[in-house]
């Protein structure tokens, strides 16, 4: 389970505070999928990396699995998946090296190694890129290798930044059956998106997040339900236009 | 230091994989040996052949028949100056000094009269050098000769006009002012150290934020001093060959110079090549450190590139300081990186005492500084504005 309570982040960009954060708050259950929905520069890229430990939170408190992420972050760190904005590979390495060099620095065993691979492909549809040089790979092989390169020690947390940013159909599809498995598993998944179509297909729950606020949370049915009928894009729209200050 | 061993194993075959990096360093190793030979073989025989011909040219040889006789039993080639030979001399093709006597030398010289004569040079070429003093030596001894003439013609003894006899010892043989030149060995091996994993260093820091790697990596549950410490190992592994392949390539080149002056000059053993290795591998373990640390303020090779070149530079000529300075073997020079591996290597080439001294002090303040560097570049991967800004 992720907990995030009234997390805060404030940047500095030359004499300007931005607070990118505000008051973010919300609860990603185990055997769920959680989609943190908001607009561009919402916090959710924030958000997800206060969790991923690599930034601090200004103020609040945010959770993995009961760890807190500022008093151990290589706890959490060693508990969580991650599939940042950023999914550099290494181009001179093959697909199955960017894997096992994770493998290597989370000391997973070689016959783990090699039975998660050989799952993952499967489900990612990746078998044949294993063994080419990640140079040239289209956005989503990219995504399928850095996504296997984030499970391969088969974390209970899995939390991923705009996973299907720049995928294609099939790749997509590829990534819904693998989220979708890991549910069954009973694994804890945050994703965030800003796309509203996907919102509904890959989650259970989803948690509106606008300027840094956390603005509603509940299932596409439940937003809709609260906000008086009618598609989940017009319970968006309105979540999040109630907040804009005039 | 969990993770350490995965990052070197990885980093190696990631450097080893990138092939042009490799030849480039692997030229510059193998190559730094033969062409600092080269030069130094050919200046060197160029000072010799000067020195052995006394070659003296005269502007109008026909008007100063006494001069050129003089010059003859003095042993000296005597020639006829070149038309524009002014040119010539800064251009440095004409490497020698042109002796001007006047038009009108032997009247004079027939009324007792004192007859000026021009010696014309470049001082701006180093090998014209040599063979100026010889002709002005030469110039002299004349004017001796012929003073010495007109006293005696007259009943004095010379002696009256020499209460103090000047003699010259110059210490110097041609193998001295070559080792002059000696410097350039070193200094060859120290540019290796600094140059020779470059490309690696930045490749596993500003390489890293460039790809978009950085963020995923510090997102395992491995310390970023671990991370920092691998990354660093493998620099220095690559650094350490190319250094010691460029000390191959010196002892491999120096059995093709056929220069006699250097290659007695040019003492290296197994002793020298060990000690240059002892000297040599401290600083490279410091350049690794210290451009690992500067290319991770860059978002893109490009950028680290830049900042990267500033400590190239330094290092550089910072070594030459004590080259050109005239204190020789200052205390502080060991204690300085670069000035400290020139000055010793200096003493190893040589051969003069090399003490404990000599070799620790040097090696602990490049030790002391690499674990600095790495400690503040453990530091800077903790840091937001590294690890989010990419280029």
């Amino acid at each position: 389970m992720i907990e995030v309570r009234s997390l805060g982040k404030a940047f500095v960009a030359g004499r300007r505070t931005l607070a990118a954060v505000d008051e973010v708050s919300f609860t990603a259950a185990d055997g769920a999928i959680t989609a943190l929905l908001g607009p561009n520069g919402a916090g959710k890229t924030t958000t997800l990396r206060i969790l991923a430990t690599l930034m601090k939170p200004d103020r609040g408190r945010a959770t993995v699995g009961g760890i807190d992420v500022t008093a151990d972050p290589i706890g959490v760190r060693a508990q969580l998946g991650v599939l940042s904005d950023a999914r550099g590979l290494y181009t001179r390495l093959t697909a199955r090296e960017n894997i096992a060099y994770y493998a290597d620095l989370r000391r997973v065993a070689a016959a783990d190694f090699a039975r998660r691979l050989a799952e993952m492909a499967a489900l990612l549809d990746m078998a044949p890129l294993l063994d080419r040089p990640t140079q040239g790979f289209s956005s989503g092989e990219r995504m399928k290798v850095a996504l296997a390169r984030a499970l391969i020690h088969d974390p209970q947390h899995l939390i991923l930044d705009e996973p299907t940013n720049g995928l294609d159909v099939m790749s997509t599809r590829a990534l819904r059956q693998l989220l979708d498995h890991l549910r069954r598993r009973g694994k804890c998944i945050v994703f965030s998106t800003h796309i509203m179509q996907e919102v509904e297909a890959l989650s259970d729950r989803i948690v509106i997040v606008a300027q840094g606020r956390t603005r509603a949370a509940g299932s596409a049915a439940e937003l809709r339900a609260a906000t008086g009928g009618g598609s989940l894009e017009e319970a968006f729209v309105r979540l999040t236009a109630a907040a804009v200050p005039a | 230091m969990n993770g350490a061993w995965a990052v070197f194993v990885k980093e190696l075959r990631d450097a080893v994989r990138d092939r042009r990096s490799w030849t480039i360093a692997l030229l510059l190793a193998m190559l730094a040996g033969p062409v600092v030979f080269v030069l130094m073989s050919n200046f060197i025989s160029g000072l010799e052949e000067r020195v052995a011909e006394r070659e003296v040219v005269i502007d109008g040889a026909a008007n100063a028949p006494t001069l050129v006789n003089f010059l003859q039993r003095a042993g000296a080639h005597v020639t006829e100056a070149p038309a524009g030979y002014l040119d010539r001399l800064r251009s440095g093709a004409l490497g020698n000094a042109v002796v001007r006597p006047p038009a009108d030398f032997e009247a004079r010289l027939a009324r007792g009269e004192t007859v000026d004569i021009e010696v014309v040079y470049d001082e701006s070429h180093d090998k014209a050098q040599p063979v100026v003093r010889t002709a002005m030596r030469l110039v002299e001894s004349f004017n001796r000769e012929l003073g010495t003439q007109r006293l005696l013609a007259r009943g004095f003894s010379p002696q009256l006009l020499a209460p103090v006899a000047l003699e010259e010892v110059n210490l110097a043989s041609t193998q001295a002012r070559g080792a002059q030149l000696l410097f350039i060995v070193p200094w060859a091996a120290l540019i290796v150290a600094v140059f020779g994993a470059l490309s690696v260093a930045i490749d596993v820091t500003a390489g890293e934020r460039e790809r978009g790697s950085l963020e995923p990596l510090l997102a395992n549950p491995v310390d970023a001093a671990a991370l920092v410490a691998g990354k660093w190992a493998v620099v220095m592994v690559y650094s350490a060959a190319i250094v010691l392949l460029t000390m191959a390539g010196f002892v491999v080149s120096l059995r093709f110079v056929t220069n006699e002056t250097l290659s007695a000059l040019m003492q290296l053993r197994a002793r020298e090549v060990a000690l240059f290795a002892v000297v040599l591998l401290p600083f490279a373990a410091l350049m690794a450190a210290l451009n690992m640390l500067a290319a991770t303020f860059g978002r893109s090779f490009k950028e680290a590139q830049t900042y990267v070149s500033y400590i190239s530079m330094a290092a550089q000529f910072s070594a030459l300081v004590p080259v050109f300075l005239t204190v020789r073997d200052a205390a502080w020079h060991l204690w300085v990186p670069s000035v400290a591996q020139l000055t010793v290597l200096m003493r190893v080439l040589r051969g003069e005492p090399v003490t404990a001294a000599h070799l620790a002090v040097p090696a602990a303040v490049c030790v002391a500084l690499t674990l600095a560097c790495l400690w503040l570049q453990a530091r800077l991967l903790r840091r937001e504005s590294i690890v989010f800004s990419r280029g």
